[in-house]
């Protein structure tokens, strides 16, 4: 079956569309004014038969035989002329047929009078001859010598359309030039509103990871296509940026697998050209070995943070005492909080519940701990504090008495690779992805993570998790 | 006791090879998964060492057959596959124990072991290496003759190396069975560090012969030395 298939370009699109509404109006509207002609013209034409029906009325007369009949001597009269161009009928009101003129022939015009025909006044109405013909008919009754009879005149509908003709047939003929014209002017507008897209998109063919940053043209602000072009503009950038994240973290992943990588490869060949004791050989393998283990630990964190961003990670949320955990990671790391002889606090309200995943919290807290050990000189002292922010968050800050991130830095500490301290060894302070992870597990339990630090006044790491008992009811001191 | 290998990756098959063979036991090595099938099911082992990713028969293959054919060999997977849901779906096939590479050789070493004994009675109480003597379930020990005053987790971690004497013990197992830390990361390396020191201190320091040695990109190991 043929099918009407939908045209892929908006230009043509819009343009058959437009098109076809207008001609549709266009029917509409021809029509319309048909109808309003033609009402026009037949009462003009009832007009008429009242008159022909007038002068018909003073030519009749009876003949000898008693019929009725025209008179004669008028057949040459112009009025009656033009009376014999219409159909005429004359009957009796029993319905006998009193008098037919030459065009009406053998046809009647309306079969027998209904009642009240013609009697006030002319009676005026299409009606459809014998044989099929429409016509206006006008009638109106008479009283000829005593008689009462009905004249009818009848005029046929195609006298009315052949002046009409005329008319339409220009209406028809105009319509396809003024369908014409509406296309063109509509293909050329939607064209021209429709540039922009095409500008765009030529643009865009040429956006590629090399050329990330250029941008759509905008023609204005304000338009429909200037706002689809900042929209496309904006997330043009933000895919910029993250490539530009990306970059910079393959550039740093590959150069913490390389270090390790080539302190392997050194040791190995400068240990095979020269003849060692076993004991040698041994030291030689072992710190081989503990390059090695840098390396798995950084490509185990890499796989955690990847599968992170792949959103393979599932969470086993709880709601779990917050206080209690931090006691916990504080005691895993006790014993190096002993070594320095830092001093550990921990404040706050012990029954407020975090509702996260217990272990991933557990780890970021953790990291967060293990840094602040780290980084606090010896004597020093961190101290935690849980309280509530608004009725359904609780925060956990850990504030130490380190050296501090100066504000440069410490806007960057959460990213992969950025150590706190790059001028430490990397075997003392790992591979700087400690926070990230951390970062990472508290994101991905709808927290935030955050650092306000200067420098010689200590850092202050401050995690928000959703939180169990902290009603609006209870008053934060 | 007869091991099988199954595993295609020739260096990684010697070295396993080497290892275990050094550990006293026998062993077979297969390359690919048709030929570790075949091995399998017409020899008796006491234990099969199975890589996942093999060629001509996946691992997983190999496993669900042996298992179908209801030989109840126990099975060791060792796979870089390292997601939850590999290690549940070669359990649930029927694997008795699962490793990721890349491993301790110690921790494999270990976990062979802890398999072959299995269904064997529990460990005595009473451990002794030279004059250090502990009994674990009185929470007393004591180096020749003299009590050691050890802090609770001290306690557990000379424990857990004594059941293992002349073993070497890596820092993962330690993580995972004193420290029960399911996830490993930096911090808990550093806080073993510091045990292990602790516990040197006490144990060896006033002592002539030295029983804790660090075996350097390895571990930690409780011995008398020979010397």
């Amino acid at each position: 079956m043929w099918q009407l298939r939908r045209p892929k370009r908006i230009r043509t699109r819009l343009t058959l569309y437009y098109v076809g509404m207008l001609a549709g109006v266009l029917a509409l509207y021809f029509a319309g004014v048909s109808l309003l002609l033609f009402w026009q013209a037949s009462n003009v034409l009832k007009r008429l038969a009242a008159e022909d029906l007038e002068t018909v009325k003073g030519l009749l007369y009876y003949d000898d035989d008693g019929h009725v009949d025209v008179r004669e001597d008028y057949h040459h009269h112009s009025d009656w002329k033009q009376v014999q161009e219409r159909l005429l009928e004359i009957l009796a009101l029993d319905g006998t047929i009193l008098y037919r003129n030459e065009r009406l022939g053998d046809r009647t015009i309306g079969g027998a009078p209904f009642r009240g025909e013609g009697v006030h006044g002319y009676s005026g109405r299409t009606a459809k001859m014998s044989d099929g013909t429409k016509i206006i008919l006008i009638s109106r009754q008479y009283d000829l010598g005593g008689q009462t009879i009905l004249i009818r005149v009848g005029y046929s509908q195609d006298l009315i359309w052949n002046e009409l003709r005329g008319t339409l047939l220009v209406l028809i003929l105009a319509s396809p030039l003024i369908l014409a014209g509406a296309a063109y002017a509509v293909y050329a507008t939607v064209g021209r509103a429709l540039e922009p897209v095409s500008k765009m998109a030529h643009r865009a063919q040429f956006i590629d990871s090399e050329r990330l940053n250029e941008r759509l043209p905008v023609e204005s602000e304000e338009g429909e296509l200037g706002y689809l072009a900042g929209v496309f503009n904006a997330m043009l950038s933000r895919i910029e940026q993250s490539f530009e994240q990306l970059k910079r973290f393959t550039a740093d992943a590959s150069h913490e697998l390389r270090t390790p990588l080539a302190a392997i490869r050194s040791i190995g060949e400068v240990a095979l050209q020269e003849n060692a004791t076993p004991d040698e050989y041994r030291d030689t393998i072992g710190s081989m070995l503990e390059e090695v283990n840098r390396l798995t630990t950084i490509v185990e964190s890499l796989l955690t943070l990847s599968r992170a961003d792949a959103g393979q990670i599932n969470l086993q949320v709880s709601v779990f005492p917050l206080a209690a955990l931090v006691r916990e990671s504080a005691a895993l790391l006790q014993i190096l909080i002993d070594d320095k002889q830092l001093t550990f606090t921990l404040a706050g309200d012990e029954s407020i519940g975090a509702q996260a995943d217990r272990l991933y919290i557990r780890q970021a807290v953790v990291n967060i701990l293990h840094n602040a050990v780290k980084f606090t000189p010896a004597g020093g002292s961190i101290s935690a504090r849980i309280q509530c922010v608004g009725a359904s968050r609780v925060e956990l800050s850990i504030a130490d008495t380190g050296p501090g991130i100066p504000p440069e830095r410490s806007a960057r500490v959460f990213e992969r690779f950025v150590r706190l301290d790059e001028a430490r060894t990397p075997a003392d302070s790992g591979a700087g992805l400690g926070l990230s992870v951390a970062k990472w597990a508290v994101q991905a339990n709808n927290g935030e993570i955050g650092v306000a630090s200067a420098v010689g006044s200590g850092s202050r790491f401050w995690i928000r998790l959703p939180a169990v008992g902290c009603s609006s009811l209870r008053l934060e001191s | 006791m007869r091991l099988l290998i199954v595993e295609d990756e020739e260096k990684m098959a010697r070295a396993l090879r080497t290892g275990l063979e050094a550990e006293q036991f026998s062993v077979d090595v297969a390359g690919t998964g048709e030929e570790g099938f075949f091995l399998a099911s017409t020899e008796s082992y006491d234990l099969v060492i199975l890589d996942l990713m093999l060629p001509s028969r996946d691992g997983m293959e190999v496993l669900t057959a042996l298992r179908r054919k209801n030989l109840s060999v126990p099975v060791l997977i060792l796979t870089s596959k390292d997601t939850v849901e590999d290690r549940v779906r070669g359990l649930d096939a029927g694997a008795d124990d699962y490793l990721v590479k890349p491993f301790a050789f110690s921790e494999l070493t270990a976990r062979i072991r802890a398999l072959l004994r299995r269904g064997k009675p529990e460990p005595t109480d009473i451990l002794k290496l030279a004059d250090l003597e502990m009994d674990a379930a009185g929470r007393v020990v004591s180096r020749g003759g003299k009590e050691l005053s050890l802090t609770a987790r001290e306690f557990d971690l000379l424990e857990y190396l004594l059941r293992q004497p002349g073993r070497v013990v890596s820092r993962e197992m330690l993580a995972r069975d004193v420290w029960r830390e399911t996830a490993r990361y930096t911090p808990i390396d550093n806080v073993i560090d510091v045990h292990i020191a602790h516990l040197r201190r006490k144990l060896d320091e006033p002592f002539a012969r030295k029983l804790l040695h660090t075996v350097r990109g390895v571990g930690f190991v409780l011995r008398e030395e020979s010397s």
